[in-house]
């Protein structure tokens, strides 16, 4: 469905110069590469979770594939288009959802926006209510279809953009961030939203994020990107194997017991009484829960993989 | 064919229904607008009154013939308003980074940041500036048949170039992040339009009926009316309005490919 | 006074962070001048006077008049509406500065740099039409006439911009007023040449002390 090579996007910027005079005729220009030589693809019903830092050419990435951003190089083919040419039977088969960015006419109802994309993408009258009718019993949002824009919270308002952009029922959908700014209860909801609604139509879904939570809930398969370049395209569940070299140790003690016998089993993260939790080498965990069973008199003892924002975080500032 | 005439048709009429409930909000604004247009349209017809009334005049026309060129600036400014409305409200979609979400509809975007919003209030004025035009035109005696239509043809033609303008402030609005008022250069330009362009000197007067055809625009209508174009200069009007249509659509398209999406 | 001078100063840095956007302005202002001074040429082509004005005394006239609009009519205060309405007015409020004069000094900032430019766009002007500039004959009284005047658009521009604390609907007033300032203070053409009676009527008005009564007077019509 989607096919990236080698994808590359320089931004041009000016940069201000000092003085009136220089900036009017001797412009100076900063380039910045957004991607660099990306390279990915992406069947039918996947839900891939695109993850990275701000600025990491995320949103590049997904605009490029949308039609919106003109690549600098590379070939991008989706669903056998070339976005940017932005061919009517093309953008009817996707979406985009922009977090804290609405298309909902702000002063009516979210109805007429539905009413509205009905007729942008030529959705026939029964396909229309039908739709209509699933996606708001989805979201538990029939009471507020007709209540103008204006007056709903931004957790409602989500809802009723979501709504919006799917009318047409397409194929592949892009997320980006689609919970950014939202309350934690909201953020539920959209995630609960994602989940079936890809389970029910078998959407192909893009979704990128920097909440982890988004990402741990929804995608299988995650794509890592820092400063444009891909660090890891893979299951969520292998970045762990293959890149934490250390777990998570987590003793509640019994009795208060001397610093520097603590220190001296590794690593320590942190230490409130009565909770103390290490952070030790995959291969010493034997010999090191051997020392704790000998030096600290423990009531509880876990032992738990790094968490995954630490192992993403290690990519991010190139350890491996 | 027809079903996409159909479509755009429809979506017009779906934006401009939505434009006009939303300006409708604003009842007393509305009543302003009107009373300040009306106003700038009262005091120029007397500028022009006054003008004559000491028996003098400019271009050396008669008094009709001069309020006619004033009056076709009028129905060829308020047709481009009634129509490019939008254009004005572009630079905000632009910044917040609405512009992404028409972009990615199946639908071309000229249809919503061109011609979506059309402003039905205007059109109330453009039907009595039309009506005494016609008033105007009919007291010069010299006017035949061929001359009448071939002044609404250079109207129409003063209308693509309307376009073409609004289509080149729209390809400004994403290429420069400074000019926030763009479309504020093209009224500055075309109220050069208000009197006959004879008024204006060369080179001044070659370079904005050339270069920035607003010479064609607004007067080359009223000249084919007087009789006073010559069949060269029709070819000349149609040509250059055709060039500018057409360039603009190509820096348009160059407008997109450097489009850099900020906002949000 | 050195906070004035600071506000003074940094109103007319903003004006250059948008080069491109100022150097438009400075175009827009150009070509309306332009407008004009081919409008009157126009004019006097045939005829050689026009009421009691010649071509060298109209254009005069015109230069005067475009100077003082110009100088009176470049203010700050339409952003103040805008402040009413989403709430940053309070922080001006806040502000140990007096608002007026703290607005005052941001329309001096205004003008000075209007007046700036202005006076390069005028002398190309100048150099294309070479009029025969009458000097200035009773400069005492025009400059009390034009302090009165900047004072007069200076209150006229702060109770428009005011409405904002009663609707959102700004701009469309200023418009009206914008629309009807064009004409009735005499910046297209002198005044005098209005019928009697409509002349009289618009005496009663403050807008012909805007400028056309500075302008009158250093022509020395009076």
């Amino acid at each position: 469905m989607i096919q990236v090579k080698n994808l590359t996007k320089i931004y041009k910027t000016t940069v201000k110069g000092s003085s009136f005079f220089s900036d009017l005729f001797n412009r100076k220009y900063k380039e910045v590469v957004a991607l660099d030589k990306v390279s990915f693809e992406i069947a039918g019903n996947e839900l891939v979770g695109f993850i990275g830092p701000n600025g990491a050419g995320k949103t590049t990435t997904l605009k490029i594939l949308a039609g919106i951003l003109y690549p600098t190089s590379g070939q991008v083919n989706v669903l056998d288009y070339f976005p940017f040419d932005k061919k009517r039977s093309f953008l009817k088969q996707i979406a985009f959802v922009m977090g804290q960015r609405n298309q909902l006419l702000w002063d009516l109802p979210a109805l007429d926006t539905f009413q509205l994309n009905k007729e942008i993408y030529e959705v026939s009258d029964d396909r229309y209510h039908q739709i209509v009718d699933e996606l708001t019993s989805l979201l538990n949002a029939e009471n507020l279809v007709e209540k103008p824009v204006k007056t709903l919270s931004l957790g409602e308002r989500m809802k009723m953009e979501l709504i919006a952009t799917l009318i047409h029922n397409p194929k592949l959908i892009f997320f980006d961030e689609p919970t950014i700014g939202l309350d934690l209860f909201s953020q539920e909801i959209i995630r609960e939203f994602i989940k079936k609604y890809q389970k029910q139509y078998r959407a192909t879904i893009m979704l990128t994020s920097h909440y982890m939570e988004d990402v741990k809930r929804l995608a299988k398969r995650i794509i890592v990107i820092n400063k444009g370049k891909i660090l890891y395209d893979g299951n969520l569940k292998e970045i762990v194997q293959k890149y934490s070299s250390t777990k998570l140790v987590t003793v509640v003690l019994e009795s208060k017991i001397d610093q520097i016998k603590l220190s001296s089993i590794g690593n320590i993260i942190s230490y409130v009484f009565p909770k103390v939790s290490y952070k030790i080498d995959r291969h010493l965990i034997p010999e090191k829960i051997d020392l704790i069973n000998r030096l600290l008199p423990y009531m509880d003892l876990t032992i738990e993989e790094e968490p995954i924002e630490e192992i993403i975080k290690k990519l991010f500032s190139g350890k491996k | 064919m027809l079903n996409t005439i159909r479509y755009y048709l429809r979506l017009y009429l779906l934006f401009t229904k939505f434009a006009y409930r939303t300006v409708l909000q604003a009842r007393l604004g509305i009543l302003f607008f009107m009373g300040a247009k009306l106003v700038r349209f009262a005091f120029f017809f007397f500028f022009i009154l006054i003008i004559f009334g000491r028996k003098s005049n400019f271009g050396g026309y008669t008094f009709n013939q001069a309020i006619l060129f004033y009056l076709t600036f009028n129905v060829i400014d308020t047709a481009a308003q009634v129509l490019f409305r939008e254009v004005y409200r572009f630079r905000p979609m632009v910044l917040s980074g609405t512009f992404d979400l028409i972009l990615l509809k199946p639908h071309h975007p000229f249809i919503r940041i061109l011609l979506g919003g059309g402003d039905i209030l205007d059109l109330s004025l453009l039907f009595p500036y039309l009506l005494l035009a016609l008033f105007f035109a009919f007291k010069i005696t010299s006017i035949t048949f061929l001359s009448l239509a071939s002044y609404f043809i250079l109207i129409g033609n003063g209308l693509l170039i309307a376009t073409s303008f609004h289509i080149i402030v729209l390809a400004l609005g994403i290429l420069t992040t400074e000019v926030d008022h763009t479309i504020m250069i093209y009224r500055d330009m075309t109220i050069m339009g208000r009197f006959p362009f004879d008024i204006y000197k060369e080179p001044l007067r070659g370079v904005f009926t050339f270069i920035i055809p607003i010479g064609i625009m607004m007067s080359f209508p009223p000249y084919a009316l007087f009789g006073l174009l010559s069949p060269f200069s029709y070819l000349l009007s149609f040509v250059i309005s055709s060039l500018l249509f057409f360039g603009s659509l190509k820096l348009w398209d160059y407008a997109l490919k450097k489009y850099q999406s900020w906002g949000g | 006074m050195k906070k004035y001078f600071a506000i003074f100063s940094l109103t007319v840095k903003e004006y250059f962070v948008y080069r491109l956007n100022f150097i438009l302005w400075r175009v827009r202002v150009f070509i309306n001048l332009l407008i004009l001074f081919f409008l009157w040429s126009s004019v006097f082509e045939k005829n050689p006077q026009f009421g009691s004005y010649s071509k060298d005394s109209m254009l005069s006239y015109i230069i005067y008049a475009n100077i003082i609009s110009n100088f009176v009519l470049g203010t700050r205060t339409p952003e103040i509406a805008g402040y009413i309405n989403d709430g940053k007015i309070i922080n001006d409020l806040l502000k140990p500065v007096s608002f007026f004069t703290y607005y005052f000094t941001r329309d001096l900032a205004d003008k000075a740099v209007n007046m700036f430019f202005f006076f390069f766009e005028l002398a190309l002007i100048v150099l294309l039409f070479h009029p025969n500039i009458h000097l200035p004959k009773n400069i005492f009284f025009g400059i009390i006439f034009l302090i009165n005047g900047v004072l007069i658009s200076y209150f006229a521009n702060l109770l428009l911009s005011f409405i904002g604390f009663w609707t959102t609907e700004v701009w469309s007033p200023r418009f009206l007023f914008m629309m009807l300032l064009f004409f009735v203070t005499g910046s297209y053409f002198p005044l005098d040449l209005l019928p009697a009676p409509i002349f009289y009527l618009l005496s009663l008005t403050p807008f012909p002390y805007f400028f056309y009564l500075p302008s009158f007077l250093s022509c020395g019509f009076l």
